[in-house]
C-alpha cells in the first residue's frame, strides 16, 4: 500500500507539474509544437542522464560527464579548425570520450578509488584539458562545418502543421535512439543483468561468477563516451564549442537518475524511470521559461522539486520498512 | 525470585496471524529456552517484550501484577534487557565509553572523570568473570563474543539498576566455538547471580546443554513448556513441526563413483595444504577449528581466493576465476548468506540464475523463457516458499534465502557442489529439507564437499569427515559410528588452545 503511494506520489506530482502548466499556458503549452522544442531541449540531457544510468546501475556514479561533454565538443571543433573532414572530428571526439571513461573506469574498478573521489579528479582534469585545448576561447562560426549544425536543426518530416513544416529533430531521434539502445542492454542482456547484480551486492556477484572488475571498468567507458556524443550534440546545437558548455548536464544528469529512481519499483536507477525525470525536468526548465520565470528563481524550484519527490520517497520506504 | 508471565497472546499483523494464544513462564534463576520453526511467533513475541509493540489480547504480568509494555523505556523499567545477534555498538568508543551509552558519564569537576570510568567498567566485567577485555580497548578490535560480553557487563555497572531478564535472541549466529563458550559461561554466571535468559536458538546442542526448561511454539500458539531432562532432540523436534522425525539425517550413499575432483598441494589463505579426492555421489564433510582454513579451501575451489597446487575436475585442470570455475561445473553455496550470496533488493530469480546467465542467453540476450522455467523448476525441486520468482529475497526468511542459493547452486547439474556452513541460521523444517537436497544431489551422481562448525550435522550427514588442522588437512576418516567428541578430539589434535 505505501509501496504503491511512494510510487505513484512522484508519478502524480509529474503529472500535476504537467497539468499545472498546461493551466497556466493554455495556448502554448501542450501543442506539437512545444513538446517537440522540449524534446529537442533536452536530448542532450537525456543521453546524459541514461549514460549515468548505466554506472549508478552498479551504485557508482560519475561527476565528470559534464567537463568530457565540453572537452568533447572543444575537441571536435578545435580539430574542424585544422580542416579535419567531419567525421573525423567526430571520430576523435568520441575517441576521446571512450578514453576518459576508460581512465575513470581503471581509476576505480582497477586502482579502488571512490568513484565521487576519482570522478571529481577526472572532472577537474577535462575541464582543464578542453580549456587548453581551446585556448580558452569559444570556437564558432565559419570554422564549424555547415553539415554539423545543420544536423542540430533538421529532422524528420512530419508534415505540415499550420503552414509550416514539422520537423522531428534528429537530435530528439538520436537522444532516443540512445535510450533505447541503453534500455536493450541494462533490461534484456546479460550484461545488464550482471551490472544489477553488482550493484545489489558486488561480493556475491564475484563469487557468483561475476566478472566485476571488468564490467564496472567497462560501464564507465560507456558513461564516458555518452557524455562524449551530449557535449556533440549540445556543440552542433549551438553551432560553437566553448571549455564550459556542458558543465551543467552534470548536476541535472544526475538529478535526472534520482527523479526516476523515485518512481521505480524498488527504488532502482531503471532506464525508462530516467528518462521520465528527465522529461520533468524538462517540462519544468521549458514551462517557466514561458511564464517569464527568473533562471535564478528556476534553479531553486527545480531544486525544490527533487528534494520534495526524494524525501517523499524516503519517507514511503520508512513506512514499508517500519512495519 | 521474580517471575514474568504471558499468557493468552494473540497480535495479528494485517491478514497475517504472528501469535494466537501464545505463552511463556519466566523465573529468575533459570536459563529457559524459546524454540520454534520460523515464522512459530518468536520475534513477535520478544516485539512484545521488548515494548515495539502491543498484544491485541493477553496479559504479560510480572510476579502477578499486569505491565504496560508500551514502548522500550517500559521494558527496561521492568528489568528486562535484549541482545540481539547484531549488536548496536559505537565502534570508534572504547570498551567502557560503550559501556556508558546511554547513561551519565562519571565527572569530576564538570569534566569526564576517566578514571572514574575505566574503573567501573572494569568492576562491571568482573562481575561477569570477563577479565581478559581491557575498558579502554577500541570496541572495533574486539570480535562478536566479546563484544557481546561488554553489552552484558554494561548491565552490571555499579549504581545502575540491575536488570533481572536477559533475553537472547540467536546470540551465537555469529560467533566462533571459543566466543560461544564465553558467552555460555557468563550465562551461567547470569543465572546464578538469580536473573532469568530467555534464550532463543535453532541450535539443538545449545539449547540441550544451556537451558532449564523448555517452551516449544508453533504457528503462535504454545505447545508444551517442560523441564530439560523431561525432554530431549526428538521430541522437540516433533513439537516445532507437528510431525514426527524419526531421524533426521537422509540414509548415506552407498555406491561411489568415479574420481571427480583431484586435489594435491592445496594451499590458499590460512590453508597450507591439503591433498584428497572426491567420487562421484559422495558427501566429504570439512571438519576443523575456526582459522583452520576450512572457509578457505571452499573459496580455493570456487575460485574466489588465490590458490597454489594442482586440482583437476574430471581430470581437467580447475580454471582460477569463479567464472571459470561455475563453467566447469563447480557451484559454491557461501557461508555468508546476505553478505555473499542473495541479492536482498532484486528478484529471487536474478539470484538463481546470476551465475548461469551465460546458459540462459543467446548473442547475449537473456532467454528469459528458459529463465523462468529454470528458476521455476529449482523453486519446485528445493520446496521454495515463495510468491514467485519476483518475490525479492529480502522478503524471504533465512531458510528461504538459504533455499534461493541451493536452487542456484543445483542448476544446470553440479559436478561438485562446494557448501559452506549449509545450515547456518536456518530452522529444523528447513533444515530437513536441506540435508535430503545435499543426499538427492549426491544420488545423481554430484560430489559433495561441506564445511561446518555443527559437528553433529557433519557426522550424520557426511559419507567421510576431512579433519583440517592449522592449514593442513590431517586425515579422512568414515563418518559412520564417529562421536562428537571423538571428532572434537581430531579436531584439536595436538593442539587444544585454538578457537573452534
Amino acid at each position: 500500500m505505501a509501496q504503491t503511494l511512494r510510487r505513484y506520489g512522484t508519478l502524480i506530482g509529474m503529472l500535476a507539474i504537467v497539468l499545472f502548466f498546461w493551466a497556466m499556458l493554455p495556448d502554448t503549452f501542450m501543442t506539437a509544437r512545444n513538446l517537440i522544442n522540449i524534446s529537442q531541449q533536452i536530448s542532450m540531457l537525456t543521453v546524459v542522464a541514461v549514460a549515468m544510468t548505466v554506472v549508478m546501475v552498479m551504485g557508482d556514479f560519475d561527476l565528470s560527464v559534464g567537463s568530457m561533454a565540453s572537452l568533447a565538443g572543444v575537441v571536435a571543433a578545435v580539430l574542424f579548425t585544422h580542416d579535419w573532414p567531419l567525421w573525423a572530428g567526430l571520430v576523435a571526439a568520441l575517441a576521446v570520450g571512450l578514453l576518459g571513461g576508460l581512465i575513470n573506469g581503471v581509476l576505480i574498478s582497477l586502482i579502488g578509488i571512490l568513484p565521487f573521489v576519482a570522478t571529481l579528479a577526472t572532472l577537474t582534469m577535462f575541464s582543464g584539458a578542453a580549456f587548453m585545448v581551446s585556448g580558452g576561447k569559444t570556437i564558432f562560426g565559419r570554422d564549424i562545418p555547415a553539415a554539423f549544425s545543420d544536423f542540430a536543426r533538421g529532422g524528420l518530416s512530419l508534415g505540415q502543421l499550420d503552414g509550416r513544416a514539422l520537423l522531428l529533430p534528429w537530435l530528439t531521434l538520436l537522444a532516443l535512439a540512445v535510450a533505447a539502445l541503453v534500455w536493450v542492454l541494462l533490461e534484456q542482456t546479460t550484461y545488464g543483468r550482471r551490472l544489477y547484480a553488482i550493484g545489489a551486492n558486488p561480493e556475491a556477484a564475484r563469487l557468483a561468477g561475476v566478472r566485476v572488475t571488468r564490467l564496472r571498468l567497462s560501464a564507465f567507458v560507456f558513461t564516458g563516451a555518452g557524455a562524449a556524443l551530449a557535449g556533440l550534440m549540445y556543440a552542433a546545437r549551438v553551432a560553437s564549442a566553448n571549455p564550459t558548455q556542458g558543465s551543467g548536464l552534470m548536476l541535472t544528469a544526475i538529478a535526472a537518475v534520482f527523479l526516476g529512481m523515485t518512481v521505480s519499483e524498488n527504488g532502482q536507477p531503471r532506464v525508462l524511470a530516467t528518462l521520465a525525470g528527465v522529461a520533468v525536468l524538462g517540462v519544468m526548465d521549458n514551462g517557466l521559461t514561458q511564464l517569464q520565470v527568473d533562471s535564478y528563481v528556476r534553479e531553486v524550484l527545480v531544486g525544490l522539486i527533487i528534494v520534495l519527490a526524494v524525501s517523499i520517497s524516503a519517507l514511503g520506504r520508512r513506512a514499508v520498512g517500519g512495519r | 525470585m521474580p517471575h514474568l508471565a504471558l499468557t493468552g497472546l494473540k497480535k495479528t499483523y494485517g491478514a497475517a496471524r504472528a501469535l494466537n494464544g501464545a505463552a511463556l513462564d519466566l523465573r529468575g534463576g533459570e536459563v529457559h529456552a524459546l524454540m520454534g520453526e520460523n515464522g512459530a511467533g518468536k520475534s513477535t513475541l520478544i516485539r512484545l517484550l521488548a515494548g515495539l509493540e502491543r498484544p491485541d489480547s493477553g496479559v504479560i504480568a510480572l510476579d502477578g501484577t499486569p505491565l504496560r509494555l508500551g514502548n522500550p523505556a517500559e521494558a527496561q523499567a521492568a528489568g528486562l534487557r535484549f541482545l540481539h545477534q547484531e549488536l548496536q555498538i559505537f565502534p570508534g568508543l572504547s570498551v567502557a565509553e560503550n559501556m556508558f551509552a546511554g547513561r551519565a558519564y562519571p565527572l569530576r569537576a564538570g569534566l569526564v572523570h576517566w578514571r572514574a570510568l575505566r574503573t567501573a567498567a572494569a568492576e562491571a566485567l568482573h562481575r561477569l568473570d570477563v577479565t581478559h577485555i581491557r575498558p579502554q580497548a577500541a570496541m572495533d578490535a574486539l570480535g562478536p563474543g566479546d563484544q557481546m560480553l561488554v553489552r552484558i557487563a554494561a548491565t552490571l555497572l555499579p549504581g545502575a539498576s540491575t536488570p533481572w531478564a536477559y533475553v537472547m535472541d540467536e546470540p551465537t549466529a555469529a560467533l566462533t566455538g571459543a566466543e560461544a563458550e564465553r558467552l555460555f559461561a557468563a550465562i551461567a554466571g547470569l543465572r546464578a547471580r538469580g536473573a532469568a535468559v530467555l534464550y532463543v536458538s535453532h541450535r539443538m546442542d545449545e539449547v540441550l546443554r544451556l537451558a532449564d526448561r523448555v517452551t516449544v511454539l508453533r504457528d503462535g500458539a504454545h505447545v508444551s513448556t517442560r523441564a530439560i531432562a523431561d525432554t530431549g532432540q526428538a521430541r522437540i523436534i516433533a513439537e516445532m513441526t507437528g510431525r514426527e522425525m524419526r531421524d533426521l539425517y537422509p540414509p548415506r550413499g552407498t555406491a561411489t563413483g568415479t574420481v571427480v575432483l583431484d586435489v594435491a598441494g592445496l594451499a590458499a589463505g590460512a590453508l597450507h595444504d591439503a591433498a584428497f579426492t572426491l567420487r562421484a555421489g559422495e558427501v566429504l564433510g570439512l571438519a576443523g577449528l575456526s582459522g583452520s582454513g576450512r572457509n578457505d579451501l571452499l573459496k580455493a575451489l570456487i575460485g574466489a581466493v588465490p590458490r597454489r597446487g594442482r586440482v583437476t575436475l574430471d581430470g581437467a585442470p580447475l580454471g582460477d576465476t569463479p567464472a571459470a570455475c561455475w563453467a566447469q561445473g563447480m557451484a559454491y553455496v557461501p557461508r555468508e548468506r546476505r553478505a555473499e550470496g542473495v541479492m536482498l533488493g532484486r528478484a529471487l530469480g536474478e539470484t538463481v540464475a546470476l551465475p548461469h546467465l551465460s546458459r540462459l542467453s543467446r548473442g547475449g540476450f537473456v532467454n528469459r523463457r528458459a529463465e523462468g522455467a529454470q528458476v521455476n523448476t529449482l523453486a519446485a525441486q528445493v520446496r521454495l516458499k515463495a510468491s514467485g520468482a519476483a518475490q525479492p529475497c529480502g522478503q524471504l526468511s533465512g531458510g528461504n534465502q538459504q533455499k534461493v542459493l541451493f536452487a542456484r547452486a543445483l542448476a544446470g547439474r553440479p559436478r561438485v557442489l562446494l557448501l559452506d556452513e549449509p545450515t547456518r541460521g536456518v530452522d529444523v523444517g528447513a533444515r530437513f529439507d536441506i540435508y535430503g537436497l545435499i543426499r538427492d544431489a549426491a544420488g545423481t551422481g554430484a560430489a559433495v564437499l561441506v564445511a561446518s562448525s555443527d559437528l553433529p550435522e557433519l557426522i550424520g550427514l557426511c559419507d567421510r569427515i576431512a579433519i583440517l588442522q592449522a592449514g593442513h588437512l590431517t586425515g579422512i576418516t568414515p563418518a559412520a559410528g564417529l562421536t562428537e567428541a571423538a571428532l572434537l578430539a581430531r579436531c584439536y589434535g595436538d593442539t587444544p588452545s585454538k578457537d573452534i
